[in-house]
Order: structure tokens, then sequence, then C-alpha cells
């Protein structure tokens, strides 16, 4: 069963969807109010999808998604009565799944539950897909600042350099980018 | 896949940025505790993948059976594989429904052995001869563990059991297990022997639970053994990103290959907690050639474990995997003859890994075939598969009837 946490930020409509969510058969925990600290509680609580019922998504909200998004990111969907594009936008870019304008019934909320942990894990692909790509490149430039050190350390060929390295970092068991770390931190600390 | 660029390119590095680039960056990559997985651990970790454009997440498996559902349902992009199993899978002969599958290139030739109880040792079951001999005898059939079903270990096993002439099926009783786990099994008196890859069969007699019968190259001199294998679906979905994963293993195999400093120091990356997890002294005197049997034989080994052989490790023969079909085939495992030829075609996948070798700037072997005398003294050539699979004296085939009306 799907663990919600539910996040109440409408007084005056409180309980509209905790009843429907139960009714649909999920996990509903229940919590009012964006005054407290949403990390913490998504940290403690685990819950697989977040839910927020705001009239309005301020900027505390903002704030509070963007952190979670951020730190333990999680399928994070809003009910709202606010249509406006520009909040819409924002609410979208700080991490949330799904932006849902007014209108919550009991039968529709399996499915915009279910779209949004789609989008969520496409989005986590994705993300995983640029973090790789930029960890590569990231990689391939320090080991191939420390294979320049290395050559003018050993006055050897590039190919050389290379082989010492793997050589090195495999009877070490480590991988070709710590060895590349070492040689960097002791040229720094050797000088030139 | 069509590829109107047929000139090699100069820099091996040209086509990673532009539209030849990998669609996937990072790639979940299988492979099981066995020294002939050192070149995906090499390219993963000593720098070959991120040059074009790859992140190699290694994946260890616990057994073979794992390794296939998770290849099958995507959880792994590609790994390391027997050609046995990636051919069963395909067939759909292994338990499981067929599904398209791929040979992107060969990883490893020979380095397998047969291994003995030091119980059976102690009957004096120490040659061949003495093996067949108790075979044959009445009582307890002796239990002999392979790694999977339709797998390299129990097609060595059968083949060089038949050739001693003790009938695989009939007169022993066969078992799977994981090859990591052969040692545990033997210890415990669960079986009389095993068919593994490396370092299980030296670790078997560091431990003083068994003996070295005989090697697989001792059966097929420089014979083909791991794949890196994948779903068709999956080279047809990042024909690129397959590419560039041939590319960092050629490399990373070279580099293996090339000096005996940089076979040591795989040695000691392999035995590496996360890797193989086991002793440096049980992998690299094997891994180097050096052989002992454990009954008093040493020997340097001159068909010993290779990853690159120049080239002629990873070429994708069409021979190489029509054979694991004839072996299926003489077993019983396929009740038919297969298309044998269309379906090493569909497999093994010549194209891909002749780009990759042109990049590199590689020869490669002009003809898919390549020729090979077996202990037996039968040749096989890739030119008659069925005529070859029907021509041994010991076999299990089984001819299927056909029905009258069609």
């Amino acid at each position: 069963m799907l663990r919600i946490l539910l996040i109440n930020d409408t007084p005056k409509k409180v309980g509209r969807l905790k009843a429907a969510l139960i009714e649909a058969g999920f996990d509903v925990i229940n919590e009012s109010g964006l005054t407290i600290d949403l990390p913490e509680r998504v940290e403690a609580i685990r819950p697989d999808v977040i839910l927020i019922d705001t009239e309005s998504p301020g900027r505390d909200v903002m704030e509070q998604v963007c952190l979670v998004s951020r730190d333990q990111p999680r399928p994070i969907v809003m009910f709202t009565d606010n249509d406006d594009p520009d909040v819409m936008r924002q609410a979208i870019q700080s991490g949330v799944s799904a932006y849902i304008v007014e209108g919550i019934q009991a039968q529709r909320l399996k499915p915009i539950l279910d779209v949004a942990m789609v989008r969520f894990e496409s989005d986590q692909a994705l993300r995983a897909q640029l973090h790789a790509r930029d960890q590569q490149l990231a990689e391939r430039k320090r080991i191939e600042l420390a294979k320049g050190m290395l050559m003018r350390m050993k006055n050897c060929s590039e190919e050389e350099a290379y082989t010492l390295m793997r050589r090195q970092a495999m009877s070490r068991q480590q991988k070709l980018i710590q060895v590349a770390e070492q040689i960097i931190a002791m040229n720094d600390m050797l000088g030139q | 896949m069509m590829d109107d660029q047929a000139a090699p390119r100069s820099d091996s590095l040209a086509w990673v940025g532009g539209s030849d680039a990998p669609e996937k960056s990072a790639i979940n990559l299988g492979f099981m505790a066995l020294t002939d997985s050192a070149s995906l651990i090499v390219a993963a970790t000593q720098g070959f993948a991120q040059p074009y454009g790859l992140t190699l997440n290694l994946k260890r498996q616990a057994s073979w059976a794992t390794l296939r559902d998770k290849l099958i349902s995507g959880e792994l992009d590609a790994a390391q594989g027997l050609y046995g199993l990636i051919y069963a899978v395909h067939l759909g002969i292994g338990g499981t429904p067929p599904v398209d599958m791929a040979v992107l290139m060969g990883l490893a030739q020979n380095g397998q052995s047969i291994s003995l109880s030091h119980r059976l040792q102690a009957a004096g079951v120490i040659t061949p001869e003495a093996l067949a001999k108790r075979a044959h005898q009445d009582g307890a059939k002796l239990t002999l563990a392979q790694t999977f079903p339709t797998g390299t270990h129990a097609l060595w096993l059968y083949y060089w059991l038949a050739s001693q002439g003790i009938h695989p099926l009939n007169d022993v009783n066969t078992v799977v297990v994981p090859p990591s786990q052969m040692v545990a099994h033997l210890k415990a008196g669960r079986i009389d022997g095993f068919c593994a890859g490396e370092p299980w069969g030296a670790q078997a007699i560091a431990e003083g639970m068994g003996f070295t019968l005989a090697t697989t190259q001792s059966i097929w001199p420089d014979h083909p053994e791991k794949v890196l294998g994948c779903t068709r679906a999956f080279v047809e979905t990042y024909p690129n990103t397959a590419r560039a994963l041939i590319l960092a293993i050629l490399e990373a195999s070279r580099f293996i290959d090339s000096s005996e400093e940089n076979k040591r120091s795989t040695a000691q990356l392999l035995s590496g907690s996360d890797y193989v997890d086991a002793p440096l002294q049980a992998i690299q005197p094997r891994f180097l050639g050096q052989y002992e049997d454990g009954v008093g034989h040493a020997w340097l080994d001159r068909h010993a474990l290779r990853f690159f052989g120049n080239g002629t490790v990873n070429m994708p023969y069409l021979s190489d995997g029509l054979w694991f079909m004839t072996q299926f085939r003489r077993w019983g495992l396929l009740r038919d003859d297969p298309d044998y030829l269309a379906i090493a075609h569909q497999v093994q996948r010549l194209d891909l890994y002749r780009e990759a070798a042109d990049i590199l700037g590689m020869e490669v072997p002009t003809s898919p075939m390549r020729s090979a005398t077996l202990l037996d003294g039968k040749v096989w050539d890739g030119t008659d598969p069925a005529g070859y699979a029907r021509s041994f004296e010991l076999h299990a085939l089984t001819e299927t009837t056909r029905p009258l009306a069609l």
C-alpha cells in the first residue's frame, strides 16, 4: 500500500483530501500546515508520495519543496486553487511532479498519483543520466590533469603515464580516479 | 544497423560528441565472481569507458540464473554471459520463454577446469581412466556440479566425460551450483566434483578439498567461453551505447593482456571484496598460466585464460556460436535441428564488433568461422553443424517424429 504524506495548508477545507485518499485505499499520514520541517518529516516517515493541499503555494511552500527534491527526492503532488501559470511554473521548477487545480474527486486521485509517480521516475532517470555525464567529464579532467603531472615528473609518454596510474590503482584495488586525486594532492603538496 | 561511413576514423573519439554519442551515459553491467570477468572490472574502474561517454556500474550477481533474469528484465543493460546461457535464452530452451539476444563480443577464452573431491583422490581416482572405471561400477552414481543447465561448464563437462567414454546423462548425476559455492559444496560432501571458472578450481586445491582433473583448454585449446551479452532490444534501442561499451572493453582487454605486470595488477584488483572476493594466491598463478593440479603436476599452460589475443578472443565468430547449438542438439536440449546459421547470424553482432575494431584500428579476421581440433580428435570448423551434432558416439539425440499432416 502506498504511504502518502498529506500536508494540509488549507484550514478551511481540512479533511477534503484525506477522506478521498482513505476511500481510495491509501495509507495516509496527516500533517497540517507548512510550518513543519518538511525534509525532516520526509526523512522520518519515508512516504512514497507527498501530497500538498494548499490554497495558494507561497514562497515557504516552494522552499520546502526545493529542499525535499534536492535531498530526498519523492513524487510531490500539489492540489491548489491557484491557476496562475507563473505560480504553476515555479512549482514545477521547484520539483513538483503534478500540479492540480481545484476539483478533487476520489475516483480521479489514483490516476493522478500514478501519473505523478511515472513522471517522477522518468525525471529521476534523466537526472541520473545527466549526473553521470557531468561526473564523467569531471573525472576525465582530473585524470588528464594527473596524467600530465606524472608525464612531467617521470618524463614519460602519455601511454606510459596511464599504464603507471592504472597499475598503481589496480594493485591497491582502487579506481583510476582515486590514484589521479592522490597524484594531484601530492603534486600540490610538493609544489608545482 | 546500416552504416554508410565505411572508412575507419582516425580519431577513435571523434564520434563521441556527435550524433554517434551513446544514448545512455550510464549502464548497469552484470558480472559473476570469476577471474574471467576481469575485462569488465578493469574497463569500469580504470577509466576505459569515460572517454567514450559511458559510466559502467558494475553489478555482481550471485548466480547465472539471477544474472539471466535481470538481463531479460532490463535491470542489467549488459552482462558477462556464458555462451550457452545467451543461446539458451534466445532459443527459449532454458525454462524461460525465448527472448532475442545478442553477443556483442567475446570476453575470454580458456581457463575453466574440472575438479574432483579429495575423497575421490584418496580412493585413487586421479586419472580419467580411474574416473571412467568408477563411473561404470555398480553403486551410487557420482554427483558432478556445473554452473548453469545449458552453460559452458555443463557442456565442457559433458564433452570431456563423453570423450572418456562416460555418458554424462546416464553414468553420473549432474547438479547446478553457483561457481563461488562449489568449494563449500565439495567440503560438505554434497558433490564429488565440479566444472567451473577460476579461481574456484584453484581454491578447492588451496583448501585441501579437491584437485584439478582437467582444464577446459585441454578439451579445446582457445575455446570460446564468456561473452558480452545483452538483449537484441538493447542493441537496437541503444546502438551507440552498445558500440561504446565494446570499445571500452576491447581497450581494457588489450591492456590486461599487454604485459605480465598488467596481469599481476589485474589479479590484485580482482581479489578485492567488491569483485571476485578471493585470496590473491588462488587467483594470480592460473591468471598467469601457472598451473598446479594438486596431485603433483605443475606446468606453464600455453592456452591459459586470455582476454585479447590480438582481437581473436573478442571476435564473435559465427562458428563459436554454432558450436554451442550443436551441443544443445547432441544432448537433447534441442529436439530438432534449428536453422543454425541464421540463428548465429542473428545473435553474433559481427557488424557492431567490426565497427568498433575499425575505430580502434584493429585487424578483424576475414572469416567469421575458425577451425579447431578438440581432444577427441574431431575437427570443428562451423561448416556442417547438423552433421557434426549427429557425429558423436555418446549423445542423447532425440528425433521428433514428423506429424503426417502439416
